[in-house]
């Protein structure tokens, strides 16, 4: 009788999830412009995709989306977090302007970087080449753009790993950080031995997070580059959309839905496996 | 006593207006991104005056953004959707047409009248397979905007010839003038307005017209000519250092107080002019882009905004055709156009009896009327978002940026853009396109 109680949660779940993830598999199959009868095309689908420069550069791009994403919000959250378990002031209003740029719609925070920050006309950029620096737009730049975009998410991420990890460190052991002042241990020293293996398991699952949702980062890039210029900020989630929504072509954005799913589970499986080691433990 | 009398008046009359309702029957038109005044425009001349003139019907428009056609697609794929289908131009409404998403409009068009109120260039692109599918809504050229007070005070004329723009163009840059006045960052396919006044101005329109049915390839000389020059321009500065920083605004706002000489752009922008030349209206011309050797000048490049179906499924089929009716209506032109100008210049052959306010620029309307000449004189080109196939004009927009920034050069893009289009002509996603 109790199994019945998982029917309402199952019923969500199949109809959006699985039915979908499902018929993306089959679409990778056919040519399919959204509008008429798809044609199944068999792996001709995965064949173009081997060939299309553009997807390397999007996944190239990805990977190096996800290794600054590892190293920067996770370091400055870490950062953030043990400075604000040291003060004993003002945490909880520290707290809340870490985290005010994640309640901020990502389009105003995209638009106001780009309108008011890199734009060289109206924008800081302009006012500081005003007083001879010399600075261009990121976002114009096909060396820049894909980092001018990342830093603009960083500005909006870091806060909220820094409360997530500020929460961990709580959990910490007041006795343990104290035992380790007291026999002289300085500010990296409590990091290196207390802190960071006391929140491990933390740190792990958001890395294990970043990974996951670094593979599918679009609203940033799309709203800021649309992956350009000259496709220098392509990412797989704006090669698909364009593919799907542009170019009418589902077949093809499904397969390199496909790929981003691809990366998704490997890391969903690296989470599970951490998540089982811990319950045995 | 009196409080009761009020309340069940008002009882009476809420019931009242519910019955009157429900023997209308409602007509729905999804509409694209509109501001607040531009909306207020289409309540007052289009909603009011339709559900005035047909008591049985009530029409809503719902505003749906930027988004719309992609809205479209999956409401009318899951059988929903409008009534009136706003698409985005003809090439979608090929494959919808196909789909049997939009309903035959050849009857509806000989009982309206349409086929002799709308011009037959742009009837005729809402035919495919022998039928009428779609209307187009509105049409727009490209050509060359210019700061006239610029022009006067420096003693330049708007130039007719690629060599005149190029000598125009270096005096222009040795002043610290930028020549191009333009800018994708609020809208990346800007870039294919740049490609289609360089297909057509200098590889020409007929060679245009003989790539779109497929009897010569993209790869063909005219065309790298076309793309080498376009190419020539971005690297010797002519867009400017921020061409990839500034939007619409910005750059029709370099255009007025002269950091920009130029803008090559459509005539949609002239609902930009009254904003940034301000109380000097004189100070800005629009005229044809130069042409290259061996093509006439001006070539306008046509192009439709946006074109109306009526969707296979419509609940008030009788109602939509209704509001396209009142769309291509005299009343209608110069009511709308009196407050939103560029947007709703709908094709209609005879505008004689069509009088615009005062209020409204002139160039607008000499403009409007020189386009109407030139179409009428088979100078027209096209439009890569009107004629190419989604594909094909996806890729054009970004492999364009390509070439400009040297990742790609002008061959391969043209033949990767070949390759795309040849497989959309022969799935049959390309626009049949009217003879010359």
């Amino acid at each position: 009788m109790h199994r019945l109680f998982v029917i309402p949660t199952l019923l969500i779940n199949v109809s959006i999830i699985l039915i979908p993830a499902l018929l993306t598999i089959v679409l990778a199959f056919y040519r399919w412009d959204g509008i008429s009868d798809p044609t199944f095309i068999g792996f001709a689908n995965f064949e173009k995709l081997w060939g299309d420069r553009i997807f390397w550069k999007a996944l190239k791009n990805n990977f190096i989306w996800t290794a600054i994403f590892l190293v920067f919000p996770i370091a400055i959250g870490l950062l953030a977090a043990s400075l604000l378990l040291i003060i004993k002031r003002g945490r909880t209003l520290l707290q809340v302007i870490y985290f005010l740029p994640m309640i901020i719609a990502t389009v105003i925070t995209a638009r106001i970087w780009q309108g008011m920050i890199y734009n060289p006309q109206n924008g800081i950029i302009a006012l500081l080449n005003q007083y001879g620096f010399e600075l261009r737009d990121p976002l114009s730049q096909t060396s820049t753009a894909l980092f001018g975009v990342a830093v603009v998410d960083l500005w909006h991420w870091w806060g909220f790993m820094a409360v997530i990890f500020f929460a961990a460190m709580r959990q910490v052991s007041q006795e343990q950080i104290e035992s380790a002042r007291i026999e002289g241990a300085n500010y990296f020293q409590l990091m290196r031995w207390v802190l960071i293996p006391a929140i491990k398991p933390t740190i792990a699952l958001m890395m294990i997070m970043t990974v996951i949702w670094s593979f599918l980062v679009f609203d940033f890039i799309y709203i800021m580059t649309q992956g350009g210029p000259a496709f220098s900020s392509e990412v797989l989630s704006t090669m698909a959309y364009r593919k799907a929504f542009y170019e009418l072509d589902v077949g093809y954005a499904a397969t390199s839905a496909l790929v981003i799913s691809l990366f998704g589970l490997t890391a969903a499986f690296f989470y599970i496996r951490i998540q089982n080691k811990e319950g045995v433990e | 006593m009196t409080l009761k009398l009020t309340l069940l008046a008002g009882v009476f009359a809420a019931v009242t207006t519910a019955q009157v309702a429900m023997a209308q029957e409602q007509v729905t038109w999804w509409y694209e991104a509109a501001n607040p005044e531009q909306q207020a425009a289409l309540s007052e001349f289009m909603i009011d005056k339709f559900n005035a003139a047909n008591p049985d019907h009530l029409l809503t428009i719902d505003y749906r953004g930027n988004e719309l056609d992609r809205q479209l697609r999956i409401a009318l794929l899951s059988g929903t959707g409008p009534d009136v289908v706003n698409t985005p131009g003809p090439s979608f409404v090929a494959t919808m047409a196909r789909a049997g998403q939009l309903m035959q409009l050849d009857d509806i068009a000989a009982k309206m009248g349409w086929n002799d109120r709308i011009l037959p260039f742009f009837m005729d692109l809402g035919r495919f397979d022998g039928h009428l599918y779609a209307l187009p809504k509105t049409y727009e050229t490209l050509g060359l905007f210019y700061n006239k007070a610029l022009f006067a005070e420096n003693g330049w004329t708007p130039p007719k010839t690629l060599a005149e723009l190029d000598t125009l163009a270096e005096a222009m840059m040795a002043k610290g003038i930028i020549p191009f006045g333009s800018g994708n960052s609020g809208w990346r396919p800007a870039n294919e307005w740049q490609v289609s006044i360089a297909l057509n101005s200098i590889a020409g329109p007929d060679n245009v017209q003989k790539a779109l049915i497929g009897e010569l390839p993209w790869t063909s000389e005219p065309f790298v000519k076309a793309i080498n020059e376009l190419d020539k321009w971005w690297d010797k500065g002519y867009f400017g250092p921020d061409y990839f920083s500034l939007n619409g605004e910005q750059v029709m706002a370099n255009l007025a107080d002269g950091t920009a000489g130029m803008a090559p752009t459509g005539t949609w922008n002239f609902g930009l002019v009254p904003e940034y030349f301000k109380g000097r209206f004189d100070d800005v011309g629009f005229v044809g882009f130069p042409s290259g050797e061996g093509v006439s000048y001006p070539i306008y490049a046509l192009g439709i905004g946006s074109t109306f179906s009526i969707s296979a499924k419509a609940q008030n089929p009788e109602g939509a055709a209704k509001v396209i009716d009142q769309v291509f209506s005299e009343s209608f032109y110069a009511d709308i156009n009196n407050v939103w100008q560029g947007e709703w210049n709908v094709p209609l052959r005879d505008l004689s009896n069509v009088k615009l306010s005062d209020d409204v620029i002139p160039l607008y309307t000499t403009s409007m009327a020189g386009l109407a000449t030139a179409v009428n004189e088979n100078q027209y080109g096209y439009t890569t978002w009107t004629f190419l196939p989604p594909a094909t004009n996806s890729y054009l927009v970004s492999g364009i940026e390509e070439v400009w920034l040297d990742s790609l050069s002008t061959e391969d893009f043209l033949a990767e853009l070949d390759k795309i289009f040849q497989q959309e002509l022969a799935e049959g996603k390309v626009a049949e396109i009217p003879a010359r």
